[in-house]
């Protein structure tokens, strides 16, 4: 009987470079999928030990259908995008938990009083947008940069999404907030207690979620990458 | 070969119960253990089974551990403690699911 012909280092490299071929940035998603492609091939040649390596990683990867990795790299992302959501929200609450009181007490206290100054909404939606700005610029620059070394390294899924997507969170979702308060027409001078208490708390959880997604986790990224993937200490 | 179809929405329970028989298991391992135990009626294609397991492993009912192989990297599934207890009632509830089938497509008939 003949020796079970296996799939190469060299063949596996290979795997990898055509995955990132077909669209699937990530080390992560390229390795399962490398894997899967190797074993299916050894699989093919138990059949036909002949044929080459190139025809049979063909034959494999036709199983994934006409949209080949498509399907797999969208859903991951998705079912990442809810793990993200998870430790942003497991962050939040540590917040709540470690004696936090009085910088959350500030924050309110800060939005609770500026609603109360005229023209303060105008201002603090001024500020945002600027701020928004910046960071858009920043994340444009990070993207460049990130695309420069797409091919050379190794890009981790949580690892982009804690430091350029934020889950989608960024401050335009503070300049939305305060446009809605600016399309909403409030004039806060003549609020009532509660709903100034109100906005002021929306405020401030906004603020502690933001703090979180764009300071707090990406100081944790390392940590957060090691829990959740067991290879990323193999390297 | 049976209609796939009808299989789909029973993905998940079908990797739940497999990986509650063993220890771990990894993708293609999954595919193949599939194909033996049904003898071929049942193929887990590619594009669904993955986005399966990364929605199990998101919702916190699998847990992944890495074994290096040369340089190919395999990641093995296994049911975390709550994987195990919600294996239990998608079973039941699949028990149930084929009971009623059963009665849809082939009713006793009775003389009462």
């Amino acid at each position: 009987m003949n020796q079970k012909r296996q799939v190469t280092e060299e063949e596996v490299t290979e795997l990898y470079l055509f995955t990132r071929k077909h669209f699937v940035e990530h080390y992560d998603v390229q390795s399962e999928l490398v894997d899967h492609l190797a074993n299916d091939i050894e699989q093919i040649w138990l059949e036909h030990p002949q044929l080459p390596f190139d025809k049979a990683r063909d034959l494999s990867f036709k199983k994934f259908g006409v949209f080949g990795f498509m399907d797999v790299v969208e859903k991951k992302q998705k079912a990442m995008h809810k793990k993200y959501w998870k430790i942003l929200w497991r962050f939040v609450k540590e917040w709540f938990t470690l004696p936090k009181i009085i910088s959350t007490a500030l924050i309110f206290m800060l939005y609770f009083s500026l609603f109360q100054v005229p023209y303060s909404i105008h201002i603090l939606f001024g500020a945002f947008v600027v701020w928004a700005l910046y960071d858009l610029i920043q994340f444009a620059q990070n993207r460049r940069k990130n695309k420069g070394k797409k091919q050379a390294e190794k890009r981790w899924l949580l690892q982009d999404m804690i430091g350029e997507t934020r889950g989608g969170f960024s401050f335009l979702t503070f300049v939305n907030f305060f446009n809605i308060i600016n399309l909403l027409k409030i004039d806060f001078g003549t609020l009532p207690f509660y709903w100034l208490a109100l906005f002021a708390t929306l405020g401030t959880l906004l603020t502690i979620v933001f703090y979180v997604s764009a300071v707090v986790l990406p100081q944790k990224a390392t940590q957060l990458l090691e829990e959740t993937y067991p290879e990323y200490k193999m390297q | 070969m049976g209609n796939q179809k009808l299989y789909k929405g029973s993905l998940q329970t079908i990797i739940l119960k497999l990986l509650a028989n063993t220890d771990k298991m990894y993708g293609y391992e999954i595919t193949q253990k599939v194909k033996e135990l049904t003898q071929g009626e049942l193929k887990i294609t590619e594009g669904a089974l993955y986005p399966a397991l990364h929605k199990l492993e998101a919702d916190g009912l699998l847990e992944v551990e890495v074994a290096k192989i040369g340089n190919r990297m395999r990641k093995y599934y296994k049911l975390t403690e709550q994987g195990t207890k919600e294996t239990v009632g998608k079973l039941a509830e699949m028990q149930e699911f084929l009971r009623t089938m059963e009665q849809l497509v082939s009713p006793k008939l009775s003389l009462d």
